[in-house]
């Protein structure tokens, strides 16, 4: 096991930095979950990590090891590539075992490991067959296999359950948390799955172009955004951002004014001019509360009279669109909430959840 | 088959059909006629008498026979072993790009492509025993040897000259079906051996040469093929191996003429090598 530190990394490909500067610290045990959208520099990151590819400039140290310039087969490194890369001529089985016959683990040891690392990624049947046999999503059991199979110092994830069902996902997750609260492995795991990151990470990195956006605990970045990117990638249905008008005394979204001292979570603190203060306010859609359902209180705002333009039902949950200061906005409601499209509804806020962001710069305020 | 696949494989006979036509004629007709052959005494003058097996009893109490197959055995093995181990030593090292990679896959190539009878005569040159350079370099300088001898007039050492020139002449096609296949492997499998713990000679074993597999055993099978039949590299630089091609060649050309018995030496051939290729296909290629 190995904390890790990654100290102002860069990668370019040519003359195209890909990676532009990350600098992070990866306790040990910690379970770091990487984020962002497709071509960020996820992978790329993490193979810098295994030492599959080299940092144009600054240093990865895993442990007290500076490993630079350490080949990946002397980093004691597990990994999950996110195109699998499992060897063709080799059975499921040897697949697995490949890297325990290289450590010459005794037989008895490999058997018991196979049998329960099989029966985890319900791979029992497919021992034998070649890799060209199986399905995307079996693949990638066996190369989740092959990395959970070893004990070793770091685990990197790419991706790892990208291709299951979502009930083998969701199956899978549990297993891996499972697995990270028994050994407390150290672990880097890349997803585009929501629910992934909050549930699995102690700490939650969102990439953007080649940056660290933001890193936290996925409560933090999901409640405590720094920036207008982190606030919109995380959590889904996706914060609604909304121009607002911030006054000394108010928040002017549209025609309703939000009271400025319950704004928590603001720490500008000039004084602004009379015409006010152009910013984006964010609001999740989770937040919106059906004025019927939720008592008012001194700490929120009533949006009241919004028009229904849309209402999109999911089960349980319905997404409802509406129009609020000239953009469409989503809120999500529950089952208990009966209404039809055209109809008018009152949403209350807790005003602690509204956040805002510089107009410029996206960052918050 | 599905009738959209029988309707393919009667096209495919249709196009095939000519070359059957062919090359039926043009090995088949030989082939068969060289079977006939076999069991005649065959006169200069093309008269024949049936003669059943005595060409082959002839040929199988002849110790001559015996000694050019176990020359062929030496040839064969010396030949593909060296050119294909020769060629994958030169894929591997030449297989990452390079400034002026072009350059050294032509002047490989060269030995291949160049006309058989020009190089003969250079390495002729160079196994003179009184000018030559290999002589020189061995006997003079490195004195592996008390004195200069010459290494093609005698039939001991010509076959591993004989086998040196074939190595020179045919390891760029095995280096270039071998070079082939190399650089299409992709990088994943090396990358997840490396994680796996496996350093370059691990990498080798376990993915470079499963990979290979395929067309190191088809180059082996090539040379097997070519060199049981090769005549006029041997022939030209040192006549005095005998190999089985050049064995039945002297049976059947020189002093006491007898084609029958040079043909009934083509058929044992001819039947050795298919049963061999057909097990080879079998079990090493897996068709
Ligand atoms: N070998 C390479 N040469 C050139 N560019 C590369 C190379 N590898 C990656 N890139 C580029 O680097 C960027 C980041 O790639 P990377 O694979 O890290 O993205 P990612 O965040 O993992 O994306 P995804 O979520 O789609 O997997 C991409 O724009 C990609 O095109
Ligand atoms: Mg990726």
């Amino acid at each position: 096991m190995a904390a890790i530190k990654l100290k102002n990394i860069v990668k370019s490909f040519g003359d195209t930095a890909v990676v532009k500067g990350i600098d992070l610290s990866i306790e040990d045990g910690e379970f770091v979950v990487l984020v962002g959208p497709s071509g960020c520099g996820k992978s790329t990151t993490l193979r810098m990590i295994a030492g599959l590819e080299q940092a144009t400039s600054g240093d990865i140290v895993i442990g007290d090891r500076v490993v630079n310039d350490i080949e990946p087969q002397h980093r004691n490194i597990a990994m999950v590539f996110q195109n699998y890369a499992l060897y063709p001529h080799k059975s499921v089985k040897e697949n697995i075992i490949f890297a325990l016959r290289r450590l010459k683990v005794e037989n008895d040891d490999i058997e018991r490991r196979l049998t329960e690392v099989s029966e985890m990624l319900q791979l029992e049947e497919l021992l034998e067959r070649k890799p060209a046999d199986l399905s995307g999503g079996q693949r990638q059991r066996v190369a989740m296999g092959r990395a959970i199979i070893r004990e070793a110092d770091l685990f990197l994830f790419d991706e790892p359950l990208s291709n299951l069902d979502s009930k083998l996902r969701s199956h899978m997750r549990t297993e891996i948390g499972k697995i990270h609260n028994k050994f407390g492995r150290t672990s880097v795991y890349v997803t585009h799955d929501q629910v992934e990151a909050m549930t699995l990470a102690d700490k939650v990195v969102v990439l953007h172009d080649g940056y660290i956006a933001q890193a936290g605990t996925p409560m933090e970045v999901y409640l405590n955004p720094a920036n207008v990117f982190v606030a919109q990638f995380i959590g889904s249905p996706s914060m609604n951002i909304i121009e607002g008008r911030l006054f000394n005394d108010h928040l002017q979204i549209g025609n309703y004014r939000l009271p400025r001292k319950q704004l928590s979570n603001v720490a500008l603190q000039g004084v602004i001019n009379e015409q006010g203060l152009p910013v984006k306010v964010g609001i999740r859609p989770d937040f919106f509360n059906d004025s019927r359902l939720f008592p008012e209180t001194d700490g929120t705002f009533n949006f009241n009279q919004l028009q229904i333009d849309l209402i999109e039902p999911m089960g349980f949950d319905k997404e409802i669109l509406f129009n609020l200061a000239g953009g469409a906005v989503k809120a999500r409601l529950d089952l208990r909430s009966d209404f039809q499209r055209g109809d008018y509804v009152d949403l209350i806020v807790e005003l602690s959840r509204v956040l805002l962001f510089d107009n410029e710069t996206d960052l918050r305020l | 088959m599905t009738p959209l696949e029988r309707a393919e494989a009667r096209f495919g006979w249709k196009l095939v059909a000519p070359t059957i036509v062919i090359l039926g004629l043009l090995i088949l007709y030989p082939l068969m006629y060289n079977v006939y052959l076999s069991f005649f005494d065959v006169q200069l003058n093309g008269s024949k008498t049936f003669v059943g097996l005595e060409n082959y009893i002839k040929l199988l109490s002849n110790a001559d026979y015996y000694s050019a197959i176990a020359t062929t055995s030496l040839y064969l093995l010396g030949t593909v072993v060296g050119t294909t181990l020769l060629g994958l030593a030169m894929a591997l090292l030449l297989r990452d790009p390079f400034m002026g990679r072009g350059l050294v896959n032509a002047a490989i190539m060269l030995p291949y492509v160049a006309p058989v009878i020009s190089v003969v005569f250079g390495w002729q040159f160079l196994f003179d025993p009184i000018s030559g350079v290999v002589n020189y370099l061995l006997v003079d300088l490195l004195g592996l040897w008390s004195e200069r001898s010459n290494l093609i007039g005698d039939p001991d050492s010509a076959l591993w000259v004989v086998v040196l020139f074939d190595i020179w002449k045919h390891a760029p096609i095995a280096y270039l079906l071998i070079l082939s296949k190399l650089v299409s492997i992709s990088r994943d499998q090396y990358e997840a051996a490396a994680i796996d713990g496996y350093g370059p000679v691990g990498r080798f074993f376990h993915v470079t040469l499963p990979e290979l597999y395929f067309v190191l055993a088809t180059v082996v099978l090539l040379r097997l093929i070519w060199n049981l039949n090769r005549f006029e590299d041997v022939y030209l630089l040192a006549p005095n191996v005998e190999t089985l091609p050049i064995f039945t060649y002297y049976q059947a050309f020189t002093g006491v003429i007898d084609q029958g018995l040079a043909a009934a030496t083509s058929v044992i051939q001819l039947g050795v090598l298919s049963i061999f290729i057909w097990f080879y296909i079998k079990k090493i290629m897996k068709w």
